[in-house]
């Protein structure tokens, strides 16, 4: 019997998933079991069909709801991830309260993970029966319904944060875009071809820089880093801190004199990948958006000495004020955006090819910045002397990836930037080029034309990871050279190759920061470090918290078009979600019998999401129900027993526990 | 809805053959992690008898999984092996290389299957030498082999073994025997109970 002494009259539904589960589990033997055995525990009815979440499977609890007079719903299918939704709806079309329905995955958790027949049949009939036995105590719920913010907070100001930050603010919504570094545009900003097509990344990218800085719905942050986040979907409020560029930014005009006159010279490790110099104030490239510089306090002879203010003797406008401190910012968002991109796996770690020892092995960071126009060289080509032309190049692909000592993963865009590289030096020296490869991967529209393109111009491929990098030559062919060695794994020979320089397609990695980022935000990471998705396939720019988008290198190594087209997929998530104008959320959520809290605060630091809120005054805790996730944390944390979790109460996990022992049907039997 | 029709489909799936990798890697002590070979050539590159191999591991490792028995057996591969364990240290799959070769050699004595009879049996002068002093004898295991096999080697060979005598490089007489010779024959009696196992 039911709280409300009504009668349990329940519908239980056996889906094969077509193999997927029928495959494993005896669907029909389990739905004949459920109605009988389950008859006293209120199944009605009992039924399998091939594929419950197709149109005809809904109808047909939709029918039975109504001709049977059913009051809840068990369907045995796959995980509530996938389709509790669908289901959910299906109840309500059939008239009752859609929290009314519950979910037994014979999936997930019985047929996929499972190859004995008889156990997993068994199986899945103790999970039914726990299902059944659950539902007795589900109560109707009413969603919860929030409004959102317009506005959009955008975290990461390279190509994919760009886009996203103009999608949105194209549509007409304000944007908060926040960058750590002084300008925008990322890694992208840094290259000068972009494969397969070689357009100049500066000549595609400048435009969306200027425009992102110039409209009039997007609020630029750059120099500036989240703080904190407060809130819950729709309702965010966000702290950034603006870090003091010690330049008024209304005043100045961006004319570079400071840049001209400052005495000081600094390697640039970020933007030149330390192959070229930057002054102690400075913006990182010629097109950076903002044009205002910032002073480099680490490495101001001023900050250091006290002494120098050359640049505020210069500057015409009287911009620079060295006084300036950090500003906190808090801004109110109804959703999130991040798109913090990914930093370079450290290639000294692979000692044995050398780089950091060995003067002649470049990253693939630094060979970018040697290609670039713009760069310390001029696109000049050259060795680490800053003018010998070298006669043959390596270019060694996978340095740090599909490697169990490093990142096990492919980083899936060196493959192309290898090639590209070697197209570049063909173009640009002419120098006999080598490409290391274990597997060339070129998926991609025009991608394995752009290999094929390689293959005719000469480029001399060998296959085989290469062992080492050494400048010990054994003859006089290898006097002075970067000698690789490499099994020629077509040939089945070792092999040693002398060249005059190398470069390390290292792999991308996750920024150094990522999982502080994602707690910051209330996400998760992989393993690895990348941002978790909400569903690898079907929802890859959400995220398991509720307005909190991720949108390229963020999630896992990309390449440009698919950032872009990530950051635009994120951007219409978000704009679908702002002209809705409310979110419904559900009403699973935990809260806290005032009279039973004793005031411990046990509950509040657990809490994952920030949800709890300690009255002093009243010396109780209570859940803010908007920012609740439902995770029951609190519930099973709370020693005086005074959280109660929706959907989640004592009774339902209990007697569902009871179910999935057979318990119920036992007692059934003797009475 | 349409009933589904009983399609006949042939039967004829080849039976289950324990394979020759699955082979190697039960024989091969811990974790062999053979069947994760992809084929990248890290082993082979770094090896520092490669160029004495008539198949570099990562060769060998194609024909195990490819189930060319003979072929792979019958290969100088493993006894070139110095057991330097490069190739292990920079596997990016984390394949127990070097043991594999073991386990080879293993294999190879047992059904006495190898091209070259004296490598096997330079590995057993080697453990005679180490049952009898617990430790290497460099001149006397050269000495054995090469007056056992190639005789004619010798008086080339005697102006290097002049000179890293003199040189002090290697001594000219039997070591001393270690300590423990007793406990060191238990390990080694107790070792060969367990292969034999």
């Amino acid at each position: 019997m039911t709280k409300n002494n009504e009668e349990p009259r329940i519908g239980v539904y056996v889906c094969h998933c077509g193999t997927n589960i029928a495959g494993v589990v005896d669907v029909e033997n389990v739905a004949t079991w459920a109605k009988e055995k389950l008859g006293t525990q209120g199944v009605v009815v009992s039924r399998d069909y091939k594929f419950m979440c197709s149109s005809l499977g809904q109808e047909l609890i939709e029918k039975d709801i109504k001709e049977h007079n059913l009051n809840r719903i068990v369907v045995a299918a796959c995980s509530p991830h996938l389709h509790e939704k669908t289901f959910r709806t299906a109840t309500s079309n059939g008239g009752l309260n859609p929290f009314m329905c519950e979910m037994v995955s014979i999936r997930e958790q019985v047929s996929w993970v499972h190859t004995d027949k008889v156990i997993a049949t068994e199986k899945a009939k103790s999970m039914i029966s726990g299902g059944v036995a659950r539902i007795v105590h589900h109560e109707p719920l009413q969603p919860m319904s929030v409004p959102i913010h317009p506005a959009t907070l955008v975290v990461g100001g390279g190509i994919s944060g760009i886009q996203a930050a103009l999608e949105i603010a194209d549509a007409g919504y304000p944007v908060h875009l926040v960058e750590r570094e002084p300008s925008i545009g990322g890694h992208m900003a840094q290259f000068d071809k972009t494969f397969p097509t070689l357009d100049c990344s500066a000549c595609i990218l400048t435009p969306k820089m200027v425009e992102a800085g110039n409209h009039p719905n997007i609020n630029l942050y750059t120099w500036s880093e989240v703080e904190k986040v407060d809130g819950y979907v729709g309702n965010f409020v966000a702290t950034i801190r603006k870090k003091a560029r010690k330049i008024v930014e209304a005043d100045c005009t961006g004319c570079g004199i400071c840049q001209e006159k400052c005495p000081k010279k600094v390697i640039d490790d970020v933007f030149e990948a330390g192959l070229g110099y930057r002054k102690a104030v400075y913006t990182p490239f010629p097109q950076a958006v903002p044009n205002y510089p910032v002073i480099d306090v680490e490495n101001c002879t001023y900050f250091e000495k006290g002494t120098c203010k050359v640049c505020e003797k210069f500057c015409p406008t009287n911009a620079i004020d060295f006084e300036q401190e950090d500003e906190l910012i808090s801004i109110e968002i109804g959703n999130i955006i991040l798109a913090t991109g990914y930093d370079l796996f450290d290639a000294r770690k692979v000692s044995n090819y050398g780089y950091g020892r060995l003067a002649n092995v470049f990253t693939s960071l630094e060979f970018e910045r040697l290609t670039n126009a713009s760069g310390p060289t001029g696109g000049e080509i050259v060795l680490r002397d800053g003018k010998t032309v070298p006669k043959s190049v390596g270019v060694i692909h996978c340095v740090g990836s599909r490697d169990k000592n490093y990142n096990e993963y492919c980083s899936s865009i060196c493959c192309m930037q290898s090639l590209k590289f070697a197209h570049l030096v063909h173009e640009r020296s002419g120098a006999e080029v080598y490409n290391f490869y274990i597997d060339i991967r070129t998926p991609g529209k025009g991608y394995d034309e752009f290999y094929l393109r390689l293959v005719e111009e000469g480029t001399n491929f060998i296959r085989g990871k290469v062992a080492e990098v050494s400048d010990t030559a054994r003859n006089s062919e290898e006097e002075g050279k970067l000698i690789v060695q490499v099994e020629d794994t077509l040939v089945g020979k070792q092999r040693r190759i002398p060249v005059d320089m190398i470069v390390l397609s290292a792999a991308l990695e996750p920024r150094a920061d990522a999982k502080e980022v994602g707690k910051l935000f209330g996400i998760s990471c992989s393993a690895n470090g990348w941002l978790i998705e909400r569903h690898p396939k079907l929802d890859p720019v959400a995220t398991m918290t509720e307005g909190i988008y991720i949108a390229g290198c963020a999630q896992g190594p990309k390449d440009i078009p698919s950032s872009v087209a990530q950051g635009a997929a994120a951007a219409a998530r978000v704009i679908g979600k702002i002209q809705k104008k409310e979110i419904e959320l559900e009403p699973i959520r935990a809260s806290v019998i005032e009279e039973k809290c004793s005031g411990c605060r046990i509950c509040n630091n657990l809490c994952p999401f920030n949800a709890i809120l300690f009255h002093e005054d009243r010396m109780v805790s209570e859940i803010n129900p908007a920012l609740c996730q439902g995770c029951g944390t609190c519930v099973a944390a709370c020693p005086a027993g005074a959280i109660i979790g929706t959907g989640f109460s004592n009774e339902q996990v209990l007697s569902q526990i009871e179910g999935l022992l057979m318990l119920n049907i036992e007692a059934a039997a003797t009475d | 809805m349409t009933e589904l029709q009983t399609v006949d489909l042939p039967t004829t799936i080849p039976k289950h053959k324990k394979s020759l990798l699955s082979e190697v890697a039960a024989r091969t002590a811990g974790k062999s992690n053979i069947e994760m070979c992809i084929q990248c050539g890290t082993c082979g590159g770094s090896c520092p008898s490669a160029a004495d191999m008539d198949h570099t591991p990562r060769a060998i490792f194609a024909l195990l999984k490819a189930g060319v028995r003979d072929e792979a057996l019958r290969s100088n591969t493993p006894w070139m092996c110095v057991s330097c364990y490069y190739c292990t240290v920079r596997c990016p799959q984390d394949i127990h290389i070097t043991d594999v070769m073991y386990t080879l050699k293993n294999i190879a004595v047992e059904e006495k299957i190898y091209t070259d009879s004296t490598a096997p049996d330079f590995s057993k002068t080697f453990i005679n030498m180490v049952e009898n002093y617990g430790r290497s004898f460099e001149v006397g295991l050269a000495g054995i082999h090469n007056l056992k096999h190639f005789i004619g080697r010798l008086p080339g060979m005697t102006p290097m073994v002049i000179g890293m005598l003199t040189k002090k490089g290697m001594p000219i007489t039997p070591p001393k025997r270690i300590k423990g010779m007793a406990q060191l024959k238990k390990i080694l009696k107790r070792a060969k109970e367990l292969e034999a196992v």
